[in-house]
């Protein structure tokens, strides 16, 4: 550390982490560091959760870019977009970027983030397959989408998507918004088979089918067909099918090669401690790039806890301490809400308290170990997923309530504590 | 056939709206109704100012009249074999039945068994046919588990069936003893008109004899917690201290009483002191003393009573106990002092007036005088006049049972629920060759077991007369046009009649004919002095239409001299003996026959105060079902812990193969060893808790009056495996061990539970209601509770909730005021909770059921500072309609 100047903090990666992890900063210790970000997309840090709204059009790119380029400007944080990484010198604490240029740091954070999986499919070279992770993607799918309305009807459906997670259904949601056909093609039995038991996942299937999207379940795609631009897929059961465009959203890899690549410890992403430090005391990692006890994170809960811890660490050399809680799951669909958190599939060692309204949609399950809620799947209605989720990170003994707590707070509060002999 | 078949009684059509004075058809207080009229139908009633025995004032019950007139059980035509038939055809399969069983076995093969709810001329009538046209004294009434006793017990006393005194008597003395008799529930406008007695005479002194602490209790100045049965006991020994304490009235007793002395030495021999008495009836002796003081040195006492006292197996000694005890003080026929035998029923007396019961002939005439059998006989012009006593009520039913009766005709009566061992009276019933049953409820317990169910006119429809209490003869008015095909009862009795042969005996046109036939009978040769009966309104004889239709409330007897109508009976100290001089009976005091064994309590039977017998009328009122809409066991706390039992809980008595379930309601207005049960529950509201099957078949010997008030049962807890409620909007009969059906405004709630476990409620809740295909359920894997609503076109048709411990979700009426309603997707969780969510109260258990005002409401108007009942009453109007809710309110007020 140079005397009198202060400390140079360099950040790789400008996405959502990085956002937020700036403002906390900011809020912590104005001016405190010498900031200089570093990202290779051109655009300022943008809400990515927001992209299924932009494809859907029912908001614009714009109004998703939280940090534009002036922003940084006038919080003196020198902002280089566009700007790729290629490796870290820890030895001289400086990166440096696929040009050459190197940027010395006395205290490097890592939010390099994550990049869409890969499926084994063979052929997936071809054009109009896309991933969905950036607003190029979005910027793209839009494009493809608009000409594949232009084109006949004679294909089996205009895009097909491949994943049926949340990302999956969020991309199905904006095609078929966009007036598209859609297949959405999932390798698991049910949809969102990470969130949801197959009861709820289904009443969501039910809904989306109703948006004119067409559902494939327990299958993959073997190899895609066409030669310049993609023409359809052939799956694994056997069946083909053709389309226009595809989507691929089966999840995501965090980009570790970087810091891999420096010596950093790390497997499926960079480790961290609970103070999310790397093995090297001069580096920190935050955000989908990172691994804590074994973990990766995809949800923006945990990762907020992530730029909170680190900048407390930073401002104040306090430290608080990342516990990696579970966190709920929620579906950015208008008309479709479901809400689920911690255990999701029942089993012998649960007690299960089910709601179903089959007529309206709404379906509620509660799983609880010893009297506390350990598991909450919301489907149709998911207004108490809230509190629920307040009570299973509690671990509060409901057993008083149970006969009410499906019904949610307006009714399991306003219980008698001891309901009249029926 | 004759031309009665379709006269209706009303002569002239009532305007589309009108209002009607006419007379309650529920207890024996007898109150004047004014009933308002619009379209047909009933739309209001007030109490009538104009009447002597209420003055303006109605009970819950009065004030519900037009609340039960649109029953969904209403029968309407005729039923042959569960098959609806013409009359005709009905009525000819009976007497075609009825002919074929007494050409092979003589008339005393066939019964009728009538009831207190039938009016005078329908009641003389079925009298006349029976005992001088079918030839058979088979004909007895459900008056027999009312007052048998009291009627024996004044013949004996008076030579004659006749209450002496007036409901003024009960405002007008200075000392007013009850005993066995909880007025303030089964006499609701009496006992208000004691309370405003003593509220304007706080000097007046009100005791009350009573195993339990009932309600009536609110306004005693002593109340005598007694050993049940142990009335006769307190008597003697009143007499034997009246006697020592120079009390008696020797100048009254030489001049006008028979008995004196015999009568002295038994009471004196078995209770001796009032120390004695207190020993025999296990209470204070210093209470015992006072209340004997109160009646020595008051001339004002009157003694009412009631069913405490008749219910027993040695109920008309009880009776004569305490009219020595009136005799030998004098204290009878005099303003505010007589002995005063209450009746249940709206027309007991004039049952007991026109003979319609097997120990008794016609008009006060009975078969100890053959003289009399041939008078009667004469005036009927009768080809078949029976000759000698038929088979009261309980002998009735055991020789239906033995097959010696073979037909038996029930007009509107339940004998399958009120009858003791009301078990065996079922089987008596489906072994029967031939059940006619006439009512207006096609679907009573008993009606299930006939052959022949006809439709009766009921309250409002039918016309003629009813006595109450206080001899006093009242019109009920017929003002509207019975519905279907229902006729009165007199009508189907004279087709009856008719279809036998006997038309021209039977050819009435109107009530009034019948009436003027029965007020000549009562004066037939009623002028020699040594043969003198009671019952005389020979003034009456020859009354027109006109004035029939406009006859005002008079009490008998009515006669050239008392044309008005006689107020108080024995003011001249004349009574209807052959001396003329009343009799003061010997008894020796006896307790009930059967004792507990050390695994047994003591069940006593009697009303609660919104229900009316059978609640076959009653129960069809959501608001008569609001203050107790259960069945129930009142346990003393020292007996809760015995027994094991939990309050709220059900618990089990057993007697007699029968079995009976309630909820276990701990309270210390019970003697220990001994519950109380309320009478009125049956297989139509409940799956098992018929009281009367349990009562054993001990009648008096004398007057063949049961003893409902004293039987040893076995009390369990109720082991259940689960439990929970059921409201819906269909009339349905749950399939498990325990239910009880309580009526709300648009539907029906039930109170389950069962020994056993389901395996899926969800499948036993779907399986009670096939149609039903969209459902909201909430469902716990550990079985611990479970709740499912059940919606027709989204509208809400049935509520489940159902649970392994006590807990089911909570009852608020709230719930119960959504069915039928629209429900949409967040509503369904209120209903589910079973309350509405957060920020609203609910009511909690109704009070008042007038104003619908509950226990919750009212507490909490009472910690905002109502101190009084008519605070409340001003604040939230409960206790002001009909004031049965007073002793409650002022229950909560201390």
């Amino acid at each position: 550390m140079q005397t009198g100047d202060k400390p140079r903090l360099v950040i790789v990666g400008n996405g959502m982490a990085t956002g937020r992890f700036l403002d906390d900063v900011h809020k912590r210790a104005p001016g405190q560091f010498s900031i200089t970000v570093i990202g290779d997309e051109p655009e300022g840090s943008y809400n990515r959760i927001m992209l299924s709204p932009v494809l859907a059009g029912e908001t614009s790119a714009s109004d998703i870019i939280g940090k534009p380029a002036h922003w940084y400007r006038e919080q003196g944080i020198e902002f280089l977009g566009g700007v790729r990484i290629a490796r870290i010198d820890r030895q001289a604490q400086c990166v440096v970027t696929s040009t050459g240029k190197s940027y010395r740091y006395d205290h490097l954070v890592l939010a390099v983030g994550s990049r869409p999986a890969r499926i084994p499919a063979k052929n997936q070279d071809v054009d109009n397959i896309y991933a969905f992770r950036t607003l190029q993607d979005v910027d793209r799918i839009m494009a493809s989408a608009h000409s594949a309305l232009e084109c006949d009807k004679s294909a089996d459906t205009d895009a097909l998507v491949i994943g049926g997670g949340l990302l999956g259904l969020e991309a199905a949601y904006g095609l078929a918004l966009n007036g598209l056909r859609v297949m959405l093609l999932h390798r698991s039995g049910w949809l969102l088979n990470r969130q949801l038991d197959p009861a709820a996942a289904l009443l969501l299937q039910q809904v989306m089918e109703s948006k004119n999207i067409h559902f494939i379940l327990s299958d993959e795609v073997v190899c895609f067909t066409g030669t310049d631009q993609v023409e359809g897929a052939q799956l694994k059961s056997g069946k083909s099918l053709s389309c226009k465009l595809a989507v691929i959203a089966t999840g995501i890899t965090p980009n570790v090669e970087l810091g891999l690549e420096a010596g950093l410890v790390g497997k499926r992403g960079i480790e961290v401690d609970a103070c999310m430090a790397t093995s090297d005391p001069h580096i920190s990692a935050i955000g989908e790039c990172t691994e804590f006890e074994g973990a990766t994170f995809g949800l923006v809960e945990p990762i907020w806890q992530h730029c909170a811890v680190l900048s407390d660490r930073l401002c104040f050399a306090k430290t608080t301490r990342f516990v990696n809680s579970p966190v709920p799951t929620k579906l950015k669909v208008s008309g479709v809400q479901l809400f689920s958190a911690g255990d999701f599939i029942t089993t012998d060692a649960h007690r299960e308290l089910l709601y179903e309204d089959a007529a309206n949609g709404v379906y509620r399950k509660i799983l609880l170990k010893d009297n506390r809620i350990v598991g909450v799947v919301l489907f149709g209605d998911t207004r108490d997923g809230p509190d629920y989720f307040a009570m299973l990170q509690d671990q509060r003994d409901v057993s008083d309530i149970a006969p009410f707590l499906l019904m949610g707070r307006a009714f399991y509060a306003a219980a008698p504590n001891q309901p009249v002999a029926a | 056939m004759t031309s009665t078949a379709h006269i209706i009684t009303t002569d002239s059509t009532i305007a589309p709206s009108a209002t009607v004075n006419t007379t309650c058809c529920y207890c024996g207080v007898g109150c004047g109704v004014s009933a308002e009229v619009k379209d047909n139908r009933v739309v209001a009633v007030k109490g009538n100012q104009e009447h002597p025995a209420n003055l303006g004032r109605l009970c819950v019950k009065g004030s519900s009249l037009h609340e039960t007139q649109a029953s969904p059980d209403r029968l309407l035509t005729p039923m042959l074999h569960g098959k609806p038939a013409d009359w005709d055809a009905a009525l000819g399969f009976a007497a075609e039945k009825f002919q074929d069983i007494i050409a092979e076995h003589g008339p005393d093969s066939v019964a009728f068994y009538l009831s207190g709810q039938l009016l005078t001329e329908d009641y003389y009538i079925a009298n006349k046919l029976m005992k001088g046209f079918i030839g058979t004294a088979n004909i007895d009434t459900n008056s027999r588990l009312c007052m048998a006793s009291a009627v024996v017990a004044h013949k004996r006393a008076f030579g004659s069936d006749a209450v002496p005194g007036c409901y003024e008597d009960l405002e007008q003395t200075d000392v007013l003893i009850l005993v066995g008799s909880n007025t303030a529930y089964a006499h609701p406008v009496v006992y208000q008109r004691i309370a405003r007695a003593k509220e304007l005479r706080p000097e007046m002194q009100i005791v009350v004899l009573d195993p339990r602490r009932t309600a009536t209790c609110e306004i005693a100045d002593v109340h005598l917690p007694i050993k049940p049965g142990s009335d006769a006991f307190f008597f003697n020994g009143l007499l034997q201290y009246l006697q020592q304490h120079n009390h008696v009235d020797h100048a009254y007793v030489a001049a006008h009483c028979n008995g004196f002395d015999e009568t002295l030495a038994a009471a004196s021999q078995q209770v001796p002191t009032p120390t004695a008495a207190a020993d025999f009836c296990e209470v204070n002796p210093k209470d015992v003393e006072r209340v004997y003081r109160l009646f020595a040195e008051h001339d004002k006492v009157v003694t009412v009573f009631s069913q405490g006292v008749n219910q027993s197996s040695s109920g008309v000694d009880k009776g004569n106990a305490l009219i020595n005890c009136h005799l030998a003080t004098g204290k009878i026929g005099k303003p505010g002092a007589t002995p005063f035998s209450i009746t249940g029923q709206p027309n007991a007396m004039g049952g007991r007036e026109v003979g319609g019961l097997a120990n008794q002939l016609a008009a006060h005439m009975g078969y100890d005088n053959p003289e009399s059998i041939e008078r009667v006989e004469r005036f009927w012009q009768a080809p078949n006049m029976a000759r000698r006593e038929g088979l009261k009520a309980v002998d009735m039913f055991d020789a239906i049972h033995d097959g010696k009766i073979k037909a038996v005709w029930v007009m509107a009566t339940n004998p399958a629920v009120t009858m003791p061992d009301a078990g065996k009276v079922r089987e008596a019933l489906k072994k029967c060759d031939l059940v006619v049953v006439s009512d207006c409820i096609g679907n009573t317990d008993t009606a299930k077991l006939a052959d022949v169910v006809l439709p009766a006119s009921t309250w409002s429809e039918k016309h003629g007369t009813v006595t109450n209490s206080e001899r006093c003869i009242s019109l009920q008015q017929g003002f509207l046009q019975p519905p279907g095909e229902a006729l009165h009862d007199w009508q189907i009795i004279a087709r009856f009649a008719a279809t036998l042969g006997f038309a021209k005996h039977f050819n009435y046109r109107h009530p009034v004919e019948i009436f003027r036939e029965h007020a000549a009978l009562s004066a037939l040769d009623n002028t020699d002095s040594a043969a003198l009966r009671g019952f005389n309104i020979a003034a009456l004889a020859n009354i027109s239409e006109q004035d029939y239709q406009n006859l005002s409330p008079i009490q008998w007897p009515v006669t050239a001299d008392a044309p008005k109508g006689t107020k108080r009976l024995f003011a001249d100290g004349q009574f209807f003996t052959a001396d003329r001089r009343a009799r003061l009976v010997p008894v020796t005091a006896r307790l009930p026959e059967k004792a507990a064994l050390p695994n047994q309590v003591i069940m006593n039977t009697g009303r609660i105060r919104d229900q009316w017998h059978t609640m076959s009328r009653t129960g069809t009122a959501a608001k008569l079902l609001g203050h107790v809409d259960e069945p129930y066991i009142d346990v003393h706390p020292d007996d809760i812990a015995r027994f094991g039992l939990c309050a709220g809980d059900l618990a089990v008595l057993k007697n007699r193969g029968s079995v009976y379930y309630g909820r276990v309601k701990p309270t210390e207005s019970q003697r220990v060893g001994e519950v109380f049960v309320p009478m009125h529950w049956n297989g139509k509201y409940a799956s098992s808790s018929c009281a009367d099957a349990l009562v054993n078949p001990i009648v008096d010997p004398l007057c063949g009056q049961p003893e409902f008030k004293h039987s040893p049962v076995m009390i369990k807890p109720f082991r259940q495996a689960w439990n929970g409620f059921l409201i819906c909007a269909d009339d349905i009969s749950p399939d498990c061990e325990y239910w009880a059906k309580i009526t709300l405004d648009d539907g029906y709630k039930f109170r389950v539970a069962d020994g056993k476990r389901l395996p899926s409620w969800r499948d036993w809740a779907h399986s009670q209601f096939l149609a039903i295909t969209d459902w909201v359920t909430v469902e716990d894997s550990d079985h611990q509770f479970f709740r499912t609503a059940g919606f027709i076109n989204g509208k809400l048709a049935v509520v489940f909730s159902a649970a392994t411990d006590k807990k089911s979700a909570p009852e608020m009426r709230w719930l119960e005021q959504q069915l039928g309603q629209t429900i949409d997707a967040a509503g369904r969780f209120a209903i589910l909770a079973g309350i509405p969510g957060a920020g609203v109260e609910d009511e909690g258990t109704i009070v008042c059921s007038c104003f619908q005002v509950g226990e919750n409401t009212i507490r909490k108007s009472i910690s905002n500072g109502c101190g009084s009942v008519e605070a409340l009453g001003e604040a939230i109007k409960c206790g002001t309609n009909c004031g049965s809710c007073i002793p409650e309110l002022k229950a909560m007020l201390r």
